[in-house]
Order: C-alpha cells, then structure tokens, then sequence
C-alpha cells in the first residue's frame, strides 16, 4: 500500500516535471517566434532606405497623402537600438522638413523635428510608444518594435493564411497602461514576418487590424512592401507603400544629426 | 346615402350580440399589430430625408468626423483641482470608454485628450492628466496649465477652475438615453462633495422619447379617468358612462394598430393620435346619447328612440365627421413626413370613430337593460335657452362685442413669440432642464452648431487672408452673449505657433504666411492622432469647421446667432472664392422649427379653406358656410391670442394641438346649424327655431362636448413633460372658444344677418 503510493506519487511528479518542462518550452518557443519575427520585420540588413507613400484614409474615404524617404540604421544586436531620419516630399507645403527618431528599447525615444518655414529644429517629448507614427494609424512601435519583456507571448495555435503556415501567437502587455488589452499575430513560419495582426480593446472589442499586403526578396530580406493599419472603431486607415527599398547601404552616423535635419544629404533623401 | 347608413343602425339593433362579437374580433386583429411597434424620438425627422439642410448636416457630420455628443458635467463648488476630484475624474472617464456604444477614441477629457505643451525646449504632446498630481503645486501646475489653453478653457474645465466637462461622443442618437444611464449608474457610486450634471440635446431628445411612453401610461389613463368622471356628472349613470368611453377607446386601439400595423413609426407627433382622437369620438357620441335621452322618456322603447335618434341626427352625424377627416387628411399636403402620418391616421380614425358609433354605439345601447328613465329636467337647458334669447335679442350688440373681442385677439397674437427648445420639453426642475442649466453656466455650451468655410480649391483654407477671416469672425462673435466658445483650426495653428516660442504670449498670433500655416498643421497632425484636426478641417484643406457653442437650445438664440454671423458677412465681405454654411442640431432645429410653424400654420390655413368649402356645399349657402367656420376660426385666433399675452411660446406642441380646432369647430358648428335650420324649417320662425335649438338637446349637447373636452384633458397639466401640459390646456381653451363662438356669436350673427341667412334659405326651402 505504502510502496503504491509512493509510486503514485513519483509517477505524478513525473507528470508534472513534464507538463512544467513542456509548458516552459512552449513558452519560450512563443518568445523565441516573436524575437525572430520582430528581427525580420524590424531588423533587417545593418541599414535600410526607401521611398514611402502613405495614405491616411478617413471613414468617408477621403485621403491625404504623405511621401517620404525613411532611412534606418541598426546599432548593436537586432532588437536593439536603431536611429531613423524621415524627410518629407508631400504635401507640398511641408517638402523639406525632417524628422529624426533615436529609439531605445527599455527606455523613451529622443524625437527631433525640424520645421523649414521658420527654420528651426524642435526635440519633441516620447514618453508614448503608443502614440501615433507621423499622424497615421500606425503607432511608433509598430514601426519599430515593441520591447519582448513587455508582454507575455502564448502560442494559440496554427494556422494558414493564404498559402503560408502561421504560428498564431497571442501577446498581452503586463502594464495597463496601453491602448488595447491584447493583440493576436499571424506569423510566417518560413519567413518570421508578421502577415497579420489583430489588436483587442479593453472591452474585449476588435480594435485595429493590421495586415501585410504585399512581401518581396530584397537583397535576399523578406520585406513587406504594402501594409495597412485599419482602426476597426474609427473606420480609419493608414496604407503604406514601399519603393526604391534598399538595404546596406553604408549610411553614415553623421547623417542622424541636427545638423543634416537642417541641410539633408542628397544623395540618401532622393 | 341616408338610406345605407339607417340600413346600417337597424341591422346593429336588431343583431346587436353579432356586432360586438364583430367589434370585438376587430379589435384584437387591430390590437395585435402593438408589438410590432417602432418609436422614433429624432425632431430631426421632422424633416424629410432629402431635405437639403439635413443632406448637408449629414455631409459636415461626415466629413469632419463628427458624432453625437453627451456632456458630463462634473462640479465641485471650492474648485475641481483636488487630489480626489481629479482621480474621480480619471476614474469616470477610463470606465465611459468601456460604455458599448460610445466612441472611445474620441472622448474629450482631462486624461485622454492631447495637449500640447513645451517644457525645458522639448515639445510635448500628451493629455494634461497622464496621472493625477498630488502636491499642491503640481495641481497648481496643471490648472495654469488647462487655463492657459484657449481650446481647454471653458470646455474641458471652467475659467473659475469650478467644473469639468467630459465630452462623450456616441455612436447613434437613439442610444443617447441608454448610454446616460450607463453614464449615470458610473457617478452615482461616487461619494463626495462633487455634483453632476448630464445634458447635450441627444440625451434630452432620446430623453424626451422615453418618457413619452411613460407619460402615455400615466397621463392617457387619467385623462380617460376623469373624461369618464364628467360623464357621470352629466348623465350620472355609469352605463351611460361606458359606450361612448368604448368607443374612444376602440377607435384609438383601431387607428394606432392600423398605423402600427401599416409600418409606420410611432413619431412625437403620431403618438399624440390618441389624445386627438379621444375628443373627436366624444363629441360624437355625445351627441347621440343626449338625444337618446331626450326621446327615450318619451316613446319608451329603447329601439325606436335610437331609430328616431338616427333619423334626426344622421346628417350633422354624417357631416360634422367628414368634414373634419377630409381636413385632417388634407395635412397630408404639409411637406413635413411625421405632419402627413398624424392627419391621415386622425381622418382614418375619424371615420372609424364615426363607423362605430353607427354600429357598436347603437348595438350598446340596445344591450344595456334600464328601468328608470334617466335625466332630470336640465338646468343647463334653461341658461341656455337664456343665453339663446339674449344673444338674438341684441344681436347686434353680441357681434359688435365679438368683433372688438377678435381684433383683441389678433393683437395677441402679434405678441406671439415663436420658439421651441427640445429642452424645455421638460419642467424646469427635471434633472435634464437642470443639467442644461447648470451646465451651461459652467462651461462655454452644450448646444453645438457648425459653421462651415468652403473654398474652391485645395488648400484654400491655408490662404492667410481665409484664416485670417475666422479669427475675425470668431472674435465677432466671442462678443455675442449668446455664443459661449467657438473653437477652430485658428486656435489650433496660434496654439502651435505659441508652443514653438517657447509660450511667449506674443506668439500667441497667427503666422502670415501659407508655408509656414501648412507647416504647423502637419506639426500638429504629426503628433496627434490622425483624427485630430478632423473636427475642425477637411482632408484636403479646402473646407473648415467653426464649432459655435451657445448657452441656451432656445431656437430663437440660435436665430439671433445666425442674423448675426450674417450682418457681419454683409459688413465683411467672404474671402474671394469662399462660401459659409451653418449646420448642427441647433442649425437644424431652427430649420425644422421654421417649417413647422410656417408649415402648420399653411396647412392649417389650407384645412380651413378645405372645410369652409365643404361647409358651402352641405349647407348649399356661401353665407352659411362662412358662419359655420366661425367656431373653427375663432377658437384659434382666440387661443393663439391668449397664448401672445400669457407670454407663453408658440412652439411645435401647440403648432399640432391647433389642428383639434378642426375637430371640434366642425362638429359644433356642424351640429348646431344643421340642427337649427331643421328647426327653422319645421317652426319657418327665427325666434322659436333658436329657442328649439338653444333651450333643447342640440346646445345642450356642444355645451357637454365643450365641457367634457375642456375639462376632460385637464390631468395632462400635471404630466412631467411640457407638451402634454400644453395639450391639456390647449385643448381646454379652445374647446371654450369653440364652445362660446357656436352657443353665443352664432345665434347673434344669425340674428344680425337673418336676411341674408335665411331669406336665401328658406327660399329654397331645404
């Protein structure tokens, strides 16, 4: 009897070692995915150019377009810190005025903007990754990543979209300080690259859409060259287009300074 | 004709139980269409859908995303910059973005909306309250920071630091009420000195809707309650009491399940059906029963007196009803929708009223066994036979009181002040009408119209000398008591401007060139979220919104607002290219006011014209016709006259409760001539004829129907809501002007102009 149940209670054990392995591994496979994903998406190459039109479309459909080249360079490990220079070509009024973003992970961003009609450069306060990127749907982290640690990943299940097999991972921030309550992603598991993204409110609500519309090799990086932001709520959204995309280009540290915001190289802003 | 209808009484008396099983079997038919019911509440829909003012209201709501709006109030009396009223302020706001129904993205409030600051030469872009600050000099801090901050002061937070707005957008008008109750169910757990106050006019008219019904539950049973009251008084049997009570009743159930049942919705205007048509059957069947009662002592036979009843009153019984359903039905040329629905429901209702009377009525009143005859010698008859004398006696005398008694009237009526204000639909100490008050002290308004700037092109509002316009138009109209705050893109552009330098006042001012203007509204929109600006300008800058918010809903405010904004257009000529519009609820209810007065006012006209020409043709006479619309006619100058001096306002609920006049002028006048000229025909003297019709069963009958009407409706005066009470009373004076025209002027102009009345008349010998 005594003998029994020691074996029984060694064979639970057992059992629950390996659910705990099992469940620890599952875990760290969800983070795993989405560090991969957020290095394919966010990270590739040592630098980055393009060509970007957005579209910013209202509910009743009307548009506003913005055009701009956005040059990115990568500093230490993927995931780390990145500087990024935006120079605006439309509307017309605005051509010539820049942006320039330091993003650190951990902490807030250092933003500056440079304003040409009055000829001067402003820094702006960040203490909101969530806030939005240049007045569009997307918000600065979705255009350059939001920090792992700062939500629990769980692996839902998989699924396909389209013809891709996906991880369909679910990420919940710890804090409660953000504008959703949870967010559903669709990952390539070829690619790593986010092909959609659903964000929940706090009412448990369908909140924004994201989804990659369009993907093409460039310099051997899958890169997604059509994306759009829908808020479900507003009925606006954001489409993103990319051209002339390039990677490793040699971008120089000098370029990210106040200097260059005022008088931009040619060469890397066309 | 007269043949079918007696066909008609004489089958319902001979097989009377067959008539109540068909009446009743109707009546459930009728009464099952209820549930079906859809209510629609919007004033809005007084104007038809395609109506270019709503199409353009629409268009401004769309293109400068604008929504609903219910605003929250929240006042605490030694300031609002406490540690626990501002969390409570935090607390609120997160737990209205999770209300279902409101447009969480779009909240205005301390802790959500975007300010922009600059602190130590950094810009900063973020809602005042991120957290609630706990030391003295950091609520300090914040409270300089609110009121230094044109687009927060006296919108999110009073210029004494009083009170608080929140702003909540939601996603339709008819969840106003619902959503504000959420609203309320959120503050009312709150403990402390705070107080709070919900207004904005889509809570008051979704209000409005819902305590409709619950005043129809209230209000209707105790008017039928005190109808069947003076009934008792008068015939002082309670067997007597019911048909006529029955046959109200049933022509309501029949009309509203006919209406409810044919798809319509139950409008403002159609849910005040009932209330028309209860008085209109009365009448009707008071005239029956009173002369049911005058022959049954007489022949003793409860069948042949309801026979000979019939065969005396058929015509007038006949007439009196057509006459009014064809007026009504003629509101259904009006241009306003719910306007056409209510006069066609009431004509249909007429005739059914007047269809059951010649049935069920009769079927009834065979079915009731009584042994006693019933009535008393009529003291009421004696006084009116005196009053019958005099009136012909000094004819004269009575029309020339008349006439001057009329252009007394018709000054009155110069005195009448047209306004309307969905707000004031409610008694002064309803918590909305509170709400209103309170709140309109405290913050810049929460009436919120539009003023729209259109250019031709692209960027036209980018143009200096087009900014520079608003700015001067804005600050015009900051000097308008009326006005509590305007808002646009202007403030915004000075804002950034200021913010750039650093908050140096002297930059508070708006840059002059286009350049530097499409600068900072890209600066603006890069920082904010991407529906910021679009309450204020269109996406492709061509079109701005000025937001005009004003203290009062009255709309005659409103009406002095826009006579205002248009002097100063004609002494400010628009920039070259540009056009301005108004829109917004306030805008819109003007508009439908305006339609509404004048329409009601035509229409009502038009019906009188109708009637007076059907008059013509029943009493084959112009003059005849032209006495008979008397009653109709007076009974609206009268009351309209009595309204100009009592300083009460002519507004949407009385605009519809003078087409009863309709009803009750032509069944009294109907009555009474028809009744006066059988008379005159049988006795062929003047003298007699009246006191026939005077000091007999016809007066006695318009003056029951005054009184019943008059003072049956009487309990409406106690409903919560404003336009009950104004039916209650309303329909009170005009069943006494109606009433006093056909017993009192229409004797003596029959007296004054016997030779043109009766010479014609008896000459053709009807």
């Amino acid at each position: 009897m005594k003998r029994r149940f020691k074996k029984k209670a060694g064979f639970m054990v057992a059992i629950i070692l390996m659910l705990a392995i099992a469940l620890n591994v599952f875990a760290s496979t969800a983070d795993e995915i989405i560090k991969k994903s957020q290095a394919a998406f966010f990270y590739p190459g040592k630098d980055f150019k393009s060509r970007i039109i957005m579209k910013l479309i209202s509910k009743g459909g009307q548009e506003r377009i913005r055009e701009l080249t956005m040059l990115r360079k990568n500093y230490g490990e993927h995931g780390g810190d990145q500087k990024y220079f935006i120079y605006f070509f439309h509307p017309a009024d605005v051509r010539g005025m820049t942006f320039m973003v330091y993003k650190y992970p951990a902490k807030d961003d250092d933003r500056w903007l440079f304003v040409p009609a009055i000829n001067m450069v402003r820094r702006i306060a960040a203490q909101d990754k969530r806030s939005s990127f240049v007045g569009s749907d997307f918000t600065y982290e979705d255009v350059s990543g939001r920090d792992i640690e700062d939500d629990t990943h769980v692996i839902v299940r998989e699924e396909r979209i389209g013809n891709r097999d996906c991880y369909v991972v679910k990420s919940t921030p710890k804090a409660a300080d953000v504008d959703y309550s949870y967010k559903i992603s669709w990952i390539d598991k070829a690619n790593f690259l986010p092909l959609k993204e659903e964000y929940f409110d706090k009412r448990g609500q369908p909140y924004k859409v994201f989804s990659a519309d369009e993907i093409k090799d460039i310099k051997g990086f899958p890169t997604v060259m059509k994306r759009t932001m829908k808020n479900l709520q507003s009925g606006h959204r954001t489409e993103v287009t990319f051209t002339k995309a390039d990677y490793n280009l040699g971008i120089e540290n000098s370029l990210f300074s106040e200097r260059y915001l005022k008088q931009p190289p040619k060469k890397w802003i066309e | 004709m007269k043949k079918a209808i007696t066909k008609l009484v004489e089958f319902s008396i001979q097989r009377p139980k067959l008539v109540v099983l068909l009446t009743i079997i109707l009546t459930a038919l009728f009464a099952i269409q209820f549930p079906k019911i859809k209510i629609d509440t919007d004033p809005e829909n007084m104007l038809r859908k395609d109506e270019p003012i709503r199409v353009f209201h629409n268009q401004v709501k769309k293109e400068f995303g604008i929504e609903e709006l219910i605003v929250l109030g929240i006042v605490r009396d030694d300031g609002i910059f406490h540690q626990d009223s501002l969390e409570k302020i935090k607390k609120i706001t997160d737990e209205i973005l999770k209300i279902k129904g409101v447009i969480a993205d779009d909240v205005v409030s301390l802790t959500v909306t975007n300010n922009v600051v600059t602190k130590n030469g950094t810009l900063n872009v973020r809602p005042p309250m991120l957290e609630v600050p706990k030391t003295l000099e950091d609520l300090e801090r914040l409270e300089r920071e609110i009121l230094d901050n044109p687009l927060f002061k006296d919108r999110l937070v009073s210029s004494d630091g009083k009170g608080a707005a929140i702003y909540i957008p939601i996603e339709s008008k008819d969840i106003a009420h619902e959503i504000g109750e959420k609203v309320k169910a959120i503050y009312q757990k709150e403990k402390g000195p705070e107080k709070y106050y919900l207004a904005g006019l889509p809570i008051a008219e979704d209000t409005f809707g819902y305590e409709m019904f619950v005043q129809m539950a209230f209000t209707a049973p105790m008017a039928g309650g005190l109808l069947m009251i003076v009934f008792f008084i008068i015939f002082r049997r309670i067997s007597f009491v019911l048909p006529p009570m029955m046959v109200a009743m049933l022509a309501v159930v029949w009309t509203m399940g006919a209406l409810i049942g044919s798809g319509f919705t139950v409008h403002i205007m159609s849910s005040m059906i009932p209330v028309f048509l209860m008085p209109i059957a009365i009448c009707e069947t008071v005239h029956i029963l009173s002369d049911f009662h005058e022959k049954l002592p007489q022949v003793n036979d409860r069948k042949k007196a309801i026979l000979q009843v019939f065969d005396e009153l058929v015509k007038p019984l006949f007439f009196a009803p057509i006459t009014t359903a064809v007026g009504f039905a003629d509101l259904a040329l009006a241009d306003i929708p719910p306007v056409k629905v209510f006069g066609i429901f009431i004509a249909i209702g007429v005739m059914i009223a007047w269809l059951l009377s010649m049935t069920f009525l009769p079927a009834i009143l065979v079915l009731i066994k009584e042994k006693k005859p019933i009535l008393k010698e009529e003291s009421g008859s004696r006084i009116l036979g005196w009053v019958g004398r005099f009136s012909l006696g000094k004819s004269l005398a009575v029309v020339i009181a008349g006439v001057i008694l009329l252009s007394v009237a018709l000054y009155g009526i110069t005195l009448l002040i047209v306004n309307d204000n969905p707000v004031k639909w409610f008694k002064k100490h309803h918590p909305i009408r509170i709400a209103d008050r309170e709140l309109n002290k405290l913050i810049g308004g929460t009436y919120i119209s539009y003023l729209v700037l259109e250019g031709s092109s692209e960027d036209d509002i980018k143009k200096p000398e087009v900014i520079g316009y608003i700015e001067g138009l804005q600050k015009h109209l900051s000097k308008n008591s009326l006005v509590g705050k305007t808002t646009s893109v202007v403030d915004v552009v000075k804002r950034v401007n200021y913010v750039l330098y650093d908050e140096d006042k002297r930059y508070e001012i708006l840059p002059t060139d286009k350049e530097t203007m499409g600068q900072y509204l890209f600066l603006f929109l890069m920082s904010s979220s991407p529906d910021e600006l679009d309450n204020f300008i269109d996406y492709s800058f061509k079109k701005a919104n000025i937001w005009v918010q004003l203290r009062s809903g009255d709309n005659r405010d409103m009406t002095s607002v826009v006579k205002d904004v248009d002097d100063y257009v004609k002494g400010n000529p628009l920039p070259k290219g540009m056009k301005m519009e108004w829109s917004g609820l306030p805008y819109l209810n003007i508009t439908w006011q305006g339609l509404m007065v004048t329409g009601m006012l035509k229409a009502t006209i038009g019906t009188s014209w109708v009637v007076f020409f059907l008059m013509i043709l029943q009493f084959r006479s112009f003059w005849w016709g032209a006495v008979g619309i008397l009653p109709l006619a007076f009974s609206v100058v009268f009351s309209y006259g009595l309204i100009g001096f009592g300083g009460k306002e002519y507004d949407m609920p009385i605009a519809v409760c003078s087409t009863l006049a309709i009803g009750l002028g032509d069944d009294f006048a109907i009555h009474f001539i028809q009744r006066f000229r059988y008379r005159y025909q049988e006795t062929g003297n003047l003298q007699s004829a009246m006191e026939l019709t005077m000091g007999g069963e016809p007066a006695l009958a318009i003056f029951r129907n005054a009184f019943i009407v008059g003072l049956g409706f009487l309990p409406m005066v106690f409903a919560t809501l404003t336009p009950y009470m104004t039916v209650g009373l309303f329909f009170g004076s005009l069943a006494f002007f109606a009433g006093i025209t056909t017993l009192i002027f229409l004797p003596a102009l029959i007296g004054s102009f016997k030779g043109l009345l009766l010479k014609k008349f008896k000459h053709e010998g009807v």
